[in-house]
């Protein structure tokens, strides 16, 4: 019992926000950097150009990759964290809502970069957020307009909303929660130096077109949702249930019997969604 | 009512008033925001020629679409899903195009047979070419 709270303890010492953040800042930087070789008309093109031509072409993409995923994972774990100390218990709700709306923006940033590789994983991914967008009654429209139309506009606006768009939109919703917070890049060598290892042994995943290929998995984060997609229609298991999820993070703030009822909810939903993802992985 | 209390009743009704005003005027600038991001300047009728001999019973993959050959017709179905608009696959052994993404799974013909797909395929026009040296399907 003792061995498990100091466990809890240390774990909640370590500061996952900073590496979160730091990720992001190598993540920013990468993605300039890829951005300059990547053209808009010929995604899977230039993408897959970018690797096998560009000097260097395929350690950025993979530098880039890993970054984000750095920063997206261990945002995930700072949260985690936050909910284990009950450190967010000290946050007015003013200050937990625009924090918790992050969470959706800081996915679409990373969901938007697999869209923009155009390989397989990052077509298929496209079309389905496209139609998930569709899905959403009265506003679906507006919505696939702003944040997709990938079968009319290619990646026009996907580009410009991974950028530009949802970078901004999530550096607002954070602002006031990170500006307190100093990061600094050099005190993070061996993060910097775990992801530039990494960037050279992995290669960023790129994912060949298969003429005759019976599945072709989502990002790792999607697994679950394209598993629900098969059996529930697309509004409730693409828009609903993800939105729920987000609904019991924000009552979750609320200490009375509500507070405990959307924890009860959260952790189920979680456990509920990773069952879904090992259903996806082993397909 | 004293004449003061009316003219107080009266300005704050025309400072709401204003209020409102200024609360159009910000809605109305989304108005044509939203008109200009919605409108897609229509596309031209594609169409896509296949100078390939194609025998009966042959089977041709194009991004948008499959061409099928047949004795006395060909005919050409599209490749978007219509559950989640995902590219389907075509498999020899069932001879049924199939969604990769969430497993629809339709006929030759686009007729939907399982998945959670709803509706059958989109079929598009199919013309062969003169002196039998392919064909042309209108997207």
């Amino acid at each position: 019992m003792e061995e498990q709270s100091c466990f809890r303890q240390r774990f909640c010492e370590i500061k996952w926000g900073e590496l979160s953040l730091v990720s992001l800042y190598l993540s920013v930087l990468t993605g300039i950097i890829v951005a300059l070789q990547y053209a808009v008309e010929t995604p899977f093109f230039s993408s897959s150009g970018m690797d096998i031509l560009v000097p260097f072409g395929l350690f950025w993409r993979s530098l880039h990759f890993y970054s984000s995923q750095g920063f997206f994972v261990f945002m995930l774990i700072h949260f985690l964290a936050v909910l284990m100390d009950q450190s967010y218990l000290r946050l007015s709700i003013a200050k937990w809502i625009p924090l918790v709306a992050s969470i959706p923006f800081a996915l679409l940033l990373l969901f938007s970069g697999y869209v923009l590789r155009a390989d397989a994983t990052g077509e298929m991914a496209g079309l389905i957020a496209e139609n998930i967008c569709l899905s959403v009654p009265v506003v679906g429209d507006v919505l696939n307009d702003l944040l997709f139309a990938v079968s009319v506009e290619g990646m026009k606006r996907v580009y410009a909303n991974h950028i530009i768009g949802f970078l901004v939109i999530w550096g607002i919703l954070c602002w006031d929660h990170v500006r307190k917070y100093r990061a600094h890049i050099r005190e993070h060598g061996l993060l910097l130096c775990f992801f530039f290892m990494l960037a050279l042994i992995l290669d960023a995943p790129m994912e060949l077109t298969v003429l005759s290929a019976s599945h072709i998995p989502g990002p790792w984060f999607f697994l679950g949702l394209q598993e629900l997609l098969m059996y529930i229609q697309p509004f409730w298991s693409g828009v609903v249930f993800p939105l729920s999820f987000l609904g019991g993070l924000l009552l979750l703030r609320s200490q009375n019997r509500l507070g405990r009822v959307a924890a009860v909810y959260s952790v189920c939903w979680l456990g509920f969604y990773a069952i879904l993802t090992v259903i996806g992985l082993c397909r | 009512m004293c004449e003061c209390e009316k003219k107080t009743g009266r300005r704050s009704f025309f400072l709401s008033g204003w209020g409102f005003i200024k609360l159009g005027a910000a809605l109305s600038f989304f108005y044509p925001v939203f008109k200009f991001v919605k409108f897609y300047i229509p596309p031209k009728p594609r169409f896509v020629k296949i100078e390939k001999n194609l025998l009966v019973g042959d089977v041709h993959l194009d991004p948008d679409f499959v061409l099928f050959v047949e004795k006395d017709k060909s005919w050409a179905v599209s490749r978007k899903c219509t559950h989640l608009g995902c590219r389907l696959n075509f498999s020899e052994e069932t001879r049924h195009l199939i969604c990769p993404c969430h497993h629809s799974q339709f006929t030759t013909e686009g007729v939907r047979v399982a998945g959670p797909a709803k509706d059958n395929l989109t079929m598009y026009p199919v013309e062969p070419l003169a002196e039998n040296k392919g064909f042309m399907v209108t997207l």
